[in-house]
């Protein structure tokens, strides 16, 4: 278990250990609808996983390079930012997925174009904000977080 | 049955692939497996205290607390404090409609409401350290401090653009002593059920209402459903009794 784990654990289960001498009714109660949670996405996570296993085997490295990561980045980061707009996975099960294929050596900028997108602009939810919050909120919180999520993505780029 | 693998779609699509693939290329098969397997690992060592970070924020953090400094003169203040809460909350973005909504109403101002909502979506503590775990943590932290940046900016601008009156405001009257629950942002957690199983079911992942006839003695129970409801989707209005209003506003002041 790397250093980041291992801390993670550490300060967690302190906590864990004084939220139940503080008040256990509290802790297992917000336990349980945090399982529910986690439940409900338990099917998807372990269907990325094993998808993981079949990119890795049938995608080879060099064409993922290729698309993701050559000259073409441009043009990746667009489509990539699209499809995070449209699939609606939980960031939770992206994670995975996209270290996975920028370990293939795919290059960062799609890959954050598109978990930005993913979490940030809801093509799927849009109806249900506009119904909310009215047609120009929602139109302008969603195509602001489209282009700030692409800026973003350069940027990151750029620095990292 | 059937239910289980609508659900599921998606892991059965996969199980089916590895299935053909199993009868038609044996060690290529092996070979996904055992790719899986390095990240079925990590996934098992973070999961189990992603799970505990959620319940911990969900229970200590005080979030009534914190909505209260959300006006319009908030300012730079106002942000941060939508920042943390967004980031503190459980659920997905449409989880954090309905709650932002109520504070839209209590008067919270509308760029702190698209920090609210874009926190709510992209910043989890509990993700970030997901994404730690898989990316990098130097990913994970200019990641954030760019997204932080963005979503400030994005609240600026869109409360120049964006006027209160665009936004839909109409109040939802219900009758009094009357009970129901908002379908769509339910995300059956089934918190209502525990609290109140006389009046709350679990039905194809969603609560429903089973009882309309609220009772004195079960009031405080359903009002505390409510408030605990993490989408914030039961709506509970209750029959109006002067005195023991009045009587419960006096034990307060002492």
């Amino acid at each position: 278990m790397d250093i980041f784990t291992k801390s993670l654990w550490i300060i967690t289960g302190i906590w864990f250990i004084v939220s139940m001498i503080k008040d256990k009714e509290r802790t297992l109660n917000s336990m349980k609808m945090s399982k529910k949670m986690m439940g409900n996405m338990l099917g998807q996570i372990i269907g990325i996983l094993f998808l993981i296993g079949l990119i890795l085997t049938f995608i080879p490295p060099h064409v993922i390079k290729e698309y993701l990561g050559g000259s073409n980045v441009f043009i990746a980061t667009i489509v990539s930012a699209l499809i995070g707009s449209i699939t609606l996975i939980p960031a939770f099960v992206a994670f995975p997925l996209v270290g996975s294929i920028v370990d293939m050596g795919a290059s960062i900028v799609p890959a954050v174009a598109f978990l930005t997108t993913l979490t940030m602009v809801g093509f799927v939810t849009f109806n249900l904000e506009k119904q909310e919050f009215g047609k120009k909120f929602a139109f302008l919180r969603n195509s602001l977080s489209f282009l700030f999520a692409i800026l973003i993505s350069m940027v990151m780029g750029v620095i990292l | 049955m059937m239910d289980i693998i609508k659900k599921n779609r998606f892991l059965v699509a996969v199980i089916l692939i590895y299935l053909v693939l199993f009868m038609t290329n044996m060690e290529k098969a092996s070979l996904s497996v055992g790719n899986s397997f390095y990240y079925i690992k990590e996934m098992l060592m973070i999961m189990p205290v992603i799970f505990l970070l959620t319940a911990l924020i969900e229970a200590w953090v005080p979030k009534e607390m914190i909505m209260e400094y959300l006006g319009d003169e908030s300012g730079l203040k106002g942000s941060f404090i939508s920042l943390l809460l967004g980031s503190v909350s459980a659920g997905p973005i449409y989880a954090a409609f309905p709650v932002c909504k109520t504070l839209l109403k209590k008067g919270a101002s509308i760029s702190n409401i698209v920090v609210i909502l874009s926190a709510w979506a992209v910043i989890k503590i509990p993700m970030l350290a997901n994404e730690a775990k898989f990316l990098s943590p130097k990913f994970m932290a200019v990641r954030w401090i760019l997204t932080t940046i963005s979503i400030i900016i994005m609240g600026y601008i869109i409360s120049k653009l964006v006027k209160r009156e665009d936004i839909p405001m109409e109040e939802e009257r219900i009758e009094e002593g009357r009970l129901l629950i908002k379908e769509k942002y339910c995300i059956g957690c089934g918190i209502c059920r525990e609290l109140a199983p006389k009046y709350f079911k679990i039905e194809n992942q969603k609560a429903i209402v089973i009882n309309k006839d609220i009772e004195e003695q079960w009031e405080e129970k359903i009002r505390k459903a409510k408030e605990k409801c993490p989408a914030n989707a039961i709506v509970f209005s209750e029959a109006k009794k002067p005195g023991k209003r009045f009587n419960k506003e006096l034990t307060e002041i002492e």
